[in-house]
């Protein structure tokens, strides 16, 4: 059976829980990525930032968005000025504390359960709870298309 | 889990063509582009020989992405900072006709201080999970050759054993104070180092001696295509491997290095390592890659290198 190890993108793009918003932001811009995982000094993942949540971020508790996901990260200067008003907030005042996280044997098919169940785009690949990769979801379709079934 | 730091990465651009006439209209016969660097040539060469890698440094622009995907092919785990710049471009032009090999490399952007400190932490986080770090290359404009010392102090802090792979100048910042497992120097431009000539073999003693003196506890020295010594305090060999004429050499004496390091932590003994070395730097060379065909062939290629204990 097809585990996460045999087709999970080995890339470590991450970002610390005390990393300054804006940081996060552009992380997410220039490499044009929905979300990552939030690490502590040793590398072991303590959370998930995505574009929602610091889209979100920017505007006041009292205004409610529907779908962040519209706003997106388009006009990343524009981003930067509002979160420069949202002023010295961290990554951990708004990532989402629990990050679902697979393991390197983890069956695909688990995996893609998790991600549908949870709706989720990206997943992080642990060993020792320490990140050694992500899978997503276009990863999970090549090996849907490739294989037929898991 | 080894490490590999590419401060000033390049997409490496090779140019076959029968002869190059300057000043006239030339028109290639075939190219290869792929990722290089010193470090990420190592990356290469080290995931092939089934180490577990992570290749690090500074990338930017539109061609990040496919120099990324290309080294995860290849096995090397990716950890860039990326940085709002355009990668540089090395040129490679090979001569057919001519049998000549030359290269023309790019300076590279440069680096604005919230990336080396982006880096940083980001380094030290790596080295957490770290058996080795290899550091490799020039440096990108804005990095001071002190940036390299403090990456080597950090290592050291932690436990980690540490490679460098630099051109001498840089080399010479980072040796004072620090612990060092391979000097590797990069004299490809002048071929000297303390001022002695490192094709005379009494000069190689003389450098080796000095390096090791300055608390490296290996040193490797090239000086042909495929020709080395490598020193400890204990013991020195001398190794070569045939390289056919007209071999293409980018990134041969990175993936000999990634041969040794590979071999050595294995083994823990230098003879064998220079071997298996040769044999990894003649596949890379074979490869027409910074990095070798597979691991069957570089242990087939081993065969061939001729090594001695010289003291």
């Amino acid at each position: 059976m097809i585990k996460v190890r045999d087709f999970m993108t080995r890339d470590l793009t991450a970002v610390t829980e005390d990393a300054p918003l804006i940081e996060a932001a552009e992380i997410l811009s220039l490499r044009e990525l929905s979300g990552m995982p939030v690490v502590n000094k040793q590398n072991e993942v303590v959370g998930y930032i995505s574009e929602k949540d610091i889209i979100t971020s920017i505007f006041p508790e009292q205004v409610k968005i529907e779908n962040p996901d519209v706003i997106g990260f388009g006009n990343l200067s524009q981003v930067v000025k509002k979160l420069n008003q949202v002023g010295e907030a961290n990554v951990k005042d708004y990532m989402s504390k629990h990050a679902s996280c697979v393991k390197e044997d983890t069956p695909a098919p688990d995996v893609a359960a998790i991600m549908l169940n949870k709706d989720l785009k990206r997943v992080p690949v642990i060993r020792n709870k320490r990140l050694v990769g992500i899978v997503d979801r276009s990863s999970l379709s090549r090996i849907l298309l490739e294989e037929g079934s898991f | 889990m080894i490490i590999t730091v590419t401060l000033n990465p390049a997409f490496d651009h090779i140019l076959f063509l029968p002869e190059l006439h300057l000043g006239k209209f030339n028109r290639v016969q075939s190219t290869i582009r792929m990722p290089g660097g010193k470090g990420v040539n190592v990356a290469c060469s080290l995931a092939v020989l089934g180490e577990e890698t992570v290749a690090t440094g500074f990338l930017g622009g539109h061609g990040c992405s496919m120099f990324e995907r290309t080294l995860r092919k290849i096995g090397v785990t990716t950890n860039f900072i990326y940085v709002d710049q355009e990668i540089r471009t090395d040129f490679f032009l090979i001569e057919e006709k001519k049998n000549r090999q030359s290269l023309v490399v790019e300076k590279g952007s440069s680096i604005e201080l919230r990336y080396l400190n982006s880096f940083k932490s980001n380094f030290e986080r790596l080295l957490s999970s770290a058996e080795l770090v290899e550091i490799g290359g020039s440096l990108p404009k804005g990095v001071a050759p002190n940036f390299v010392k403090e990456l080597v102090s950090l290592a050291n802090k932690k436990k980690v054993k540490v490679v460098l792979n630099l051109p001498e100048k840089l080399l010479l910042e980072c040796l004072s104070g620090t612990d060092l497992f391979i000097v590797y120097p990069d004299l490809r431009e002048n071929k000297r180092m303390f001022g002695e000539d490192i094709y005379k073999p009494s000069a190689r003693l003389n450098i080796a001696k000095e390096l090791l003196k300055r608390g490296s506890e290996i040193v490797i020295l090239k000086y042909g295509n495929l020709n080395y010594i490598v020193a400890t305090k204990e013991e020195m060999w001398e190794g070569e491997i045939e390289l056919p004429k007209s071999s293409v050499l980018i990134g041969v004496r990175d993936a000999m290095l990634a041969g040794f390091i590979h071999n050595y932590l294995a083994k823990n003994n230098v003879g064998e390592a220079l071997k298996y070395a040769l044999g990894s730097g003649r596949s890379a060379a074979k490869n027409i890659r910074n990095y070798p065909a597979s691991k069957k062939e570089v242990e087939e290629f081993l065969l061939m290198a001729k090594v001695r204990k010289v003291s």
